[in-house]
């Protein structure tokens, strides 16, 4: 079996970048036996020698007993690791030593490594490492997580060290595991002399007093993520393209070949649109995911979303929750996808889980990008901005519903932990490291989609079949009249009601419906899966569409869509972050039944008016 | 007095944490222990604490800073 390394670190420690540095794609997500706590494991070979990675949950410490605490402190104690690698950030030595503190009465192999010798470098510090590593009986290895040959150094120790161990020899004298005082008193014991800790003032650089400032630091902070989208944007977009352009290409050639073949024209359809529109999907969700999580990623790494944190952590504290939010929740505009995993910055499960469903609320790229092309088809260009600042407004509204409604169970107000943050120094920016980790996670999300996208896709593609081409053979326009009494009531007619199911399903998919059911002009199928992208032609489906809708219908179809279940993939994102399918399906049909009711008072409401 | 109640750029130490044992546990571990010294960096109304401490820059909401109690040097 292969040997157990162990990774151990307070947040900003640098601890996820190495692990993924060290494991690369070889990663595996699990759960912690019996709990909620993500269990991340990977493996890298070296020297023809494969090593297994834990990268053990937790924040700051190991004595308290969240889940994750007690996990790690098992975990170590029950010898299942071979090594472990304590990570300290060396920019904040005394500080972060803390977990070192912890570790040291559980008496296991270990060695230290210091992290951001960069930044503490650039900051005038030094750290005599041989020192340090005398005095503690393990090995001291100064690092830059951005530094490829660091990593060679780092593998090559734990080669070394897994045959001849060394356990710490120096440990706090204490008399209980909650003795803090004894844990930092031996922390500076041990850095006399190591690092030069001469008390500075501290002075706000010019750009944190702006930065911070209560009022001017708000909006630049606002305008800083906006910027941080427009690049987003033009990063994804050529891929986008590209996706989109897939079903086109490669439609007819199956289609032909399989023909030709003499196929059921079941299965022809599946191959030449279903999977072709699948990828078109998949790489559009993979896009949006790097895109967000490149602009973050950096944003991240060089400092800023901790103080954007600050800013924001008042308002968020009204919605139950707190500052670190901040991050998924911007997250949420670019994609909920992105925005539902980045609410793992949150160290309470009940608070982590009402972000997510808060992030739902915020209305991702792909809305963005279809419901102004929907408005623009009824409304003119200056009510179609209108619509845009309505929907907005709604998000806020709607934050706030769904703060009232599953706060008080998620989070009960005892249990709410407020904003405790490190607010670092600003980083450069590491690039190569930050792309690394974008791709790996749209390559993720990729993977995922497939299966997902695929078969809901199927779902979809068996209801909407007809094997005359007609519309009115399709199971969709069968159902979709039977049940119209129903959708009436909400505002909605048979057409845009299944434009807003397939809403839940994927945001890009709502064009393509609407033009399936509105012009009627192809075949269904071939319309909804993108056979002829350059078909969804707006003009056309806008004259079909405003002469058949109201401008009432078309706001409650738009405000249903928008606040639906944001797509599959976001559904499926939330279940496997918070590892709770009993409140992931709470949350999806409160806002399915939320959505139904916002149109039916958006349609009553605006049919006394329009 | 409590945190709440310095101002910018006051230096103190601090001198008695109150609240239950996982409110303690989260403070200390991020390096807020009685007789730390500190400085206060930034302490405007309804905006979370900023204090430098242990070469760190710490941001504290409001609620958690007034459970800390403080003397500032003359």
């Amino acid at each position: 079996m292969s040997k157990r390394i162990a990774l151990l670190g307070q947040p900003n420690s640098g601890k996820s970048t190495v692990y993924n540095a060290l494991t690369g794609s070889r990663q595996h997500v699990g759960n912690w036996p019996g709990k909620t706590v993500e269990k991340n494991e990977g493996t890298y070979t070296y020297n023809g020698e494969t090593f297994a990675v834990i990268d053990l949950p937790g924040s700051y410490g190991l004595s308290g007993n969240s889940d994750e605490e007690v996990i790690t402190t098992d975990y170590i104690r029950g010898g299942q690791a071979d090594l472990t690698v304590v990570l300290v950030d060396a920019s904040q030595l005394e500080r972060s030593m803390f977990m070192l503190a912890e570790f040291a009465e559980l008496n296991k192999p270990a060695i230290l490594l210091l992290n951001m010798m960069d930044v503490a470098g650039s900051m005038g510090k030094t750290v005599n490492d041989k020192l340090l590593s005398e005095r503690l009986g393990i090995p001291v290895l100064p690092f830059v997580a951005a530094e490829n040959k660091d990593y060679e150094k780092l593998k090559e120790l734990i080669q070394q060290e897994l045959r001849s161990p060394h356990c710490l020899k120096s440990v706090p004298v204490s008399e209980d595991k909650k003795d803090y005082k004894a844990k930092y008193q031996w922390i500076s014991e041990v850095l006399d002399g190591v690092t030069d800790s001469t008390h500075k003032k501290y002075v706000l650089s010019k750009g944190d007093k702006r930065l911070l400032s209560p009022v001017l630091g708000k909006f630049l902070c606002l305008g800083i993520v906006l910027l941080g989208f427009l690049v987003a944007m033009i990063v994804c977009v050529p891929f986008m393209g590209i996706g989109s352009m897939i079903p086109g290409i490669l439609n007819q050639p199956i289609a032909n070949l399989l023909n030709g073949l003499h196929v059921h024209p079941w299965l022809v359809s599946i191959f030449s649109l279903l999977i072709p529109n699948t990828l078109y999907f998949c790489i559009s969700m993979a896009a949006f995911v790097f895109g967000v999580n490149l602009v973050f990623g950096y944003l991240e790494e060089i400092g800023f979303l901790a103080r954007a944190a600050y800013q924001f952590d008042s308002i968020l504290s009204k919605l139950g929750l707190q500052g670190k939010a901040v991050c998924p929740l911007l997250m949420g505009f670019g994609c909920t996808i992105g925005g539902a995993s980045g609410t793992r910055v949150m160290d309470n499960w009940g608070q982590r889980m009402l972000a997510m469903a808060i992030v739902w609320a915020v209305p991702c790229g792909s809305i963005w990008s279809v419901m102004p092309v929907v408005a623009n088809m009824v409304f003119s260009p200056v009510e179609t901005i209108l619509v845009c600042l309505g929907i907005l407004v709604y998000v806020f509204i709607m934050a706030w519903i769904v703060s009232k409604v599953f706060g008080k169970s998620l989070a009960p107000v005892e249990s709410r932990t407020g904003m405790i943050m490190e607010l670092p120094p600003y980083h450069k920016a590491h690039w190569k490291h930050i792309l690394k980790e974008a791709l790996l996670k749209a390559v993720d999300i990729f993977k995922r989609a497939l299966t997902t996208v695929f078969l809901v896709s199927l779902l979809f593609w068996a209801f909407s079949y007809s094997s005359s081409g007609l519309l009115e053979d399709s199971l969709l326009y069968k159902v979709g009249t039977f049940i119209e009494p129903v959708t009436k009531f909400f505002g909605m007619s048979w057409r845009t009601f299944m434009a807003f199911l397939s809403s839940a399903f994927a945001k890009e998919a709502v064009l393509g419906v609407l033009n399936a059911v509105f012009t009627g002009q192809n075949s269904l199928v071939n319309v909804t899966f993108n056979a002829k992208t350059t078909a969804t032609d707006t003009m056309a489906l806008a004259a079909a569409y405003s002469s058949m809708i109201s401008k009432p219908e078309t706001l409650a179809f738009i405000f249903a869509s928008s606040f639906n279940i944001p797509c599959v993939m976001a559904l499926s994102t939330t279940y496997r972050e918070s590892h709770s399918l009993k409140w992931t399906a709470r949350v999806a049909l409160f806002y399915f039944g939320c959505a139904l009711l916002l149109a039916s008072v958006v349609y009553h409401v605006t049919a006394l008016f329009l | 007095m409590r945190l709440t109640e310095t101002k910018p750029d006051q230096e103190g130490k601090i001198t008695a944490i109150g609240g239950d044992p996982h409110f303690i546990s989260r403070i200390t571990s991020i390096g807020i222990t009685e007789s730390t010294p500190f400085q206060t960096v930034k302490n405007d109304k309804k905006m979370p604490v900023l204090v430098y401490l242990r070469e760190t820059l710490i941001a504290l909401n409001r609620k958690d800073a007034e459970r800390i109690e403080v003397t500032v040097n003359e």
